[in-house]
């Protein structure tokens, strides 16, 4: 596994990267839509992508 | 004060503190610390402070606007070094400057203080750090001090550099008009420039190099200084930044060539690249950025299109709102990233036209952009999001309330701390002066003490904390490969900005008494 990791550190970086800017927009929508399901799922993604950065950053 | 008080006190500073020992006594990167701040951040906010999955996702989304327009000019930056490092440039303008100039505190002074400081003037959100940086590794200084030196050498330079943006945000958010905050910003902020000066020395070499420069430190930052206070009082405070540094520039390569700082014989060593040349891509910067900024019809040309969100009114569970209003707006073709970006492809035209690359150069250069890019915004993304939580939650608030209850009659004195505390937080001035700029007002007040002289002490404080921002010292390590290990540079630059804050907030406390 953490051959895996540092095999594809850049790629798997870019990918948090693309993710981190990209859930809020996800929230943001969810939060003008009034989904609180919508909010939760994205809020429980960027839970998950923000455990990564701190294994992994 | 209640014990309540006390112990939200401490849930509120929990994830600062979480950063601050995570990345200088564990050596964390600022990507992992930030994000375990963030965690942090959230736990607190959701325990404590009343936050509910919507006011997470609406601060999600500010902190993202905020990020991106930091991102902007850090991509753009990093492009703008590594197609001029390509070409063996930054090596010819170290080999450059060393003959023009063989002390090492001159060399400083010029590139940690001035010039970083005129960058800051035209550009700011770390561009000044993320260009000097690799100039000083260039001329042999260690990566450490080379970030250091100009993180603090521009701090100084933040509240009237950027066309004035921190002051206006100052002026917009209380309501008062330059003739009122100008002197006393300037004056504290011109004291503040000596003391950079003075620090930038000393990180390097000490008290012993402080004694070789302090001829030079007086002239210099009596020129900077006193071009600041000239432009900022009359009504010209949008190029207090720019002028005092290009003043300073002058003043310094005047400096250069006395006696006192000739003694050791300039370096014979040759490069290929003329300096000239090197130093193309920087002039071709200043270009672009000068027009983009300065000229009203390019600027009005290139502001046309802006991304930007309006937000609703935000209430916690524990009743804290946040207004509604507008986040922060990105424009896309006038934006400083975008000059930049301009002064990044022509350089590599001009470059490109003279042969300077080798094959395969355009896929070398982006590489290695992406590669100290990623990590660097990782880091900014999630520190910025967890300050955007923290805002939302009334946590920032109370940080600030609880220091000045502690602190009541001698509240001037912490003044520049709670500006110092909002741009660490979010490593910008700008915002420092939104957080806290009505707060502070409000406080003098209540005091009965000169408003115009604790907004300039939160300014001020908010100038100074661009250099222990870990936002910043982000950017300039991803340009030097300290990606990952920016705990010695903060730790660095955390006592200069703690030992300078402390002294313009004993001035503060000193001035109120004599008012």
């Amino acid at each position: 596994m953490n051959e895996f990791f540092k095999k594809y550190s850049v790629q798997l970086k870019s990918m948090a990267l693309i993710l981190m800017l990209a859930i809020p927009f996800f929230l943001f929508q969810g939060a003008v839509q009034d989904s609180l399901f919508q909010v939760n799922l994205f809020l429980g993604l960027m839970m998950a992508n923000m455990l990564f950065v701190m294994a992994k950053g | 004060m209640t014990a309540l008080f006390v112990a939200k006190w401490m849930a509120a500073f929990s994830p600062i503190l979480t950063v601050l020992v995570l990345m200088i006594f564990k050596n964390w990167s600022g990507s992992r610390a930030g994000a375990a701040g963030w965690f942090v951040a959230l736990i607190a906010a959701s325990l404590f402070f009343g936050a509910h999955p919507k006011l997470l996702a609406y601060s999600q989304m500010k902190g993202i606007l905020l990020s991106l327009n930091v991102l902007y000019i850090i991509w753009a930056a990093l492009l703008l070094y590594h197609v001029v490092n390509e070409t063996g440039a930054i090596k010819a303008i170290g080999i450059g400057i060393e003959r023009f100039s063989a002390d090492k505190s001159i060399q400083i002074l010029i590139f940690g203080w001035i010039f970083a400081s005129f960058l800051q003037g035209v550009a700011g959100y770390g561009v000044p750090i993320a260009v000097v940086a690799p100039l000083l590794v260039s001329l042999g200084f260690s990566p450490v001090v080379a970030v250091a030196v100009p993180a603090i050498g521009h701090s100084w330079s933040v509240t009237f550099g950027s066309m004035g943006a921190s002051f206006q945000t100052l002026m917009a958010v209380t309501g008062y008009g330059y003739a009122y905050l100008a002197p006393w910003s300037a004056a504290l902020l011109g004291i503040a420039a000596f003391l950079c000066g003075i620090c930038c020395i000393h990180v390097y070499g000490g008290w012993k190099m402080v004694r070789h420069s302090y001829l030079a430190i007086l002239i210099i930052g009596t020129a900077m200084a006193g071009t600041q206070y000239i432009l900022a009082v009359s009504g010209m405070w949008t190029l207090g930044g720019f002028g005092a540094s290009l003043v300073g520039l002058l003043s310094g390569l005047a400096v250069a060539k006395l006696k006192r700082y000739n003694q050791t014989s300039p370096s014979q060593a040759t490069s290929q690249m003329g300096l000239a040349w090197a130093l193309s891509a920087y002039f071709i910067l200043i270009v672009i950025v000068s027009a983009g900024v300065m000229i009203p019809w390019v600027k009005e040309f290139l502001g046309q299109v802006k991304l930007s969100f309006s937000f609703p009114q935000i209430v916690s569970l524990n009743g804290w709102v946040v207004a509604a209003g507008k986040g922060k707006a990105i424009n896309i073709f006038g934006h400083g990233g975008a000059l930049l970006l301009y002064s990044s492809i022509i350089s590599f035209l001009v470059y490109q036209a003279r042969g300077y690359y080798r094959p395969k150069a355009v896929k070398t250069i982006l590489q290695k952009t992406i590669q100290s890019g990623v990590p660097t915004s990782l880091g900014i993304v999630s520190m910025v999001c967890f300050a955007m939580i923290m805002d939302h939650c009334q946590m920032i608030y109370i940080l600030a309330e609880g220091i000045s209850r502690v602190f009541g009659s001698v509240y001037p004195l912490i003044a520049p701390w709670i500006g110092l505390l909002g741009a660490f937080m979010t490593g910008s001035n700008t915002n420092s002066n939104v957080v806290f700029g009505v707060l502070q007002q409000e406080t003098a007040q209540l005091a009965g003490l000169s408003a115009a002289l604790i907004l300039a002490a939160q300014t001020t404080g908010g100038a100074l904390g661009s250099m222990i921002a870990p936002a910043k010292i982000l950017v300039g390590c991803s340009t030097v490969g300290l990606s990952g290990r920016e705990g010695p540079v903060l730790k660095a630059t955390l006592w200069y900005g703690l030992i300078i804050t402390g002294f313009i907030g004993m001035l503060t406390l000193v001035f109120s008494f004599m008012m």
